[in-house]
């Protein structure tokens, strides 16, 4: 391995360990990694957008290929930055209408179609017995779980009698549902911890070790 | 004060320590846990599988360098799978922080191993801001969203890139994500333009998804360093999430245990704290 893949391991490390400080307790060290990291995200994120977005898809097609009309998003753009001005910032309201009609129409249909219609479509599915006892119990979970579900966030009246026992039944399945994230939530945590004591160990130990 | 007051009590850093010990002890000591495949990680393995040699895919990497433990294997299996089936593979990111760089270091490596021509056989295109706006605007043209590679080389100058002009010459969408991107997958691009997606996401995104595989709107679904481990499985590659499955079961045996511990320290204690309160 050169000099250089060395210090990267090392300077790697020594930021790892910096923001696990953190666990025994604050420090200046992990004040210092997290700084580092916010301010070369920015940083890189600047230099990203203005390479991806300003050169790519402004500057060059205008210049390069002719697409004039380019200068209109331009113009809209570099008029959000009027916010920065407290007598001219109503004029960046022009580009975030823009964005927010934009937005909305897009959002529209892809919620609707993406989400709503596919997701009911799913829970309108077959109760006969003949597909099997496996996939009815499965179908049956399912259906009261979306009717409780539901019914527990119903409001406009009181949660009492056959409405009331059939939201109970609605807060189980939340309380599973609750369950299951927190299960996964766990093991998303302990990979990442994985992640970081794989590289500790094995990429920092082998240069420790080539070193050494 | 008791044996359970003590537990009660006790200062979080060494739960910290017991944790610690937990991933670090399987990493120097293999124990090699069994590892089950998932109805929903064999789909989207046979989803793969069975389309032709050749087809061209797009494998997405929108992860941040923050869950790598959990994702890269998972790319790193599926480009395995793709190279070895002779697919012509296509990259991308909407994440602007490490995407475009761990997609190109991910790709080189795999493209390397399999003899692989860039522009050819893959091509990486990079990050594009906006990405609602950039997943609508590949449905009808691929460059005029990327009008360039990640390395600034037109898309006309990319072999590949000239039969690949929008989704409809794209036979599968593997998505592997660690944020709400994988929603506009869902919702743009199948919804919308019927390209089949399946997905490859962290843990924490895991149980949400599951209702799409049950309306058929993902096809297939990996779900955290598991579902990465079973992928590795299925692809016959033994990578970074098979060996980090022994320190994952041992983590969850532990929390599983200071879970039971603490549930019993709380009823063995109640009623100390009630005759304390008078």
């Amino acid at each position: 391995m050169t000099f250089f893949g060395h210090f990267e391991i090392w300077l790697s490390a020594f930021l790892v360990l910096s923001l696990f400080s953190f666990l025994y307790k604050d420090n200046p060290f992990y004040k210092m990694a997290e700084h580092i990291f916010a301010g070369l995200s920015a940083g890189y994120y600047v230099g990203l957008i203005w390479q991806a977005v300003i050169i790519q898809q402004l500057v060059n097609p205008m210049f390069d290929q002719g697409h004039w009309w380019l200068v209109f998003p331009g113009i809209l753009g570099a008029l959000m930055f009027a916010r920065f001005f407290s007598k001219w910032s109503w004029i960046s309201r022009i580009s975030l209408a823009f964005v927010i009609g934009n937005t909305a129409g897009v959002f529209l249909i892809s919620q609707l179609h993406g989400f709503v219609l596919p997701q009911v479509v799913s829970t309108m599915i077959s109760l006969n017995p003949a597909q099997g006892f496996a996939a009815t119990l499965s179908a049956l979970v399912i259906v009261i779980g979306v009717i409780s579900t539901l019914i527990y966030f119903y409001f406009s009246k009181e949660h009492t009698g056959i409405l009331g026992g059939t939201a109970k039944v609605g807060i189980w399945f939340i309380m599973i549902s609750f369950g299951a994230h927190f299960g996964y939530t766990v093991m998303g945590r302990i990979s990442l911890l994985i992640g970081q004591v794989q590289f500790l160990l094995f990429d920092w130990g082998g240069s420790i070790k080539q070193i050494f | 004060m008791n044996f359970w007051e003590k537990v009660s009590g006790m200062d979080r850093r060494w739960i910290y320590l017991l944790v610690a010990i937990s991933v670090i002890f399987p990493m120097l000591v293999v124990i090699k846990f069994p590892v089950q495949i998932t109805p929903e990680a064999r789909q989207l393995f046979d989803a793969v599988e069975s389309l032709p040699d050749s087809s061209v895919i797009f494998l997405t990497f929108d992860y941040y360098p923050s869950t790598l433990a959990e994702t890269e294997p998972m790319s790193v299996a599926a480009l395995n799978q793709m190279f070895r089936k002779n697919m012509k593979v296509v990259t991308m990111t909407t994440v602007p922080l490490g995407g475009p760089s761990i997609a190109e270091r991910v790709t080189r490596k795999l493209a390397e191993k399999y003899g692989k021509v860039y522009g050819v056989d893959y091509v990486n295109l990079g990050y594009k801001a906006n990405y609602v706006a950039v997943l609508k605007g590949m449905g009808s043209s691929i460059e005029a969203i990327y009008p360039a590679d990640n390395t600034g080389t037109m898309l006309k100058d990319l072999p590949l890139m000239q039969k690949v002009k929008n989704y409809n010459d794209v036979k599968f969408i593997y998505v592997v994500a660690d944020n709400g991107i994988i929603d506009y997958w869902i919702s743009i691009v199948n919804a919308q333009y019927g390209t089949p997606v399946g997905a490859g996401v962290t843990a924490v995104m895991a149980p949400k998804m599951y209702s799409f595989v049950e309306a058929k709107q993902l096809t297939g679904l990996l779900g955290g360093m598991k579902g990465a481990a079973e992928y590795e499985r299925l692809v016959n590659h033994e990578g970074n999430a098979i060996r980090g499955m022994d320190a994952q079961s041992m983590a969850h045996l532990l929390i599983i245990f200071l879970v039971v511990i603490g549930n019993i320290g709380f009823f063995a204690t109640r009623k100390l704290r009630r005759g304390a309160q008078g």
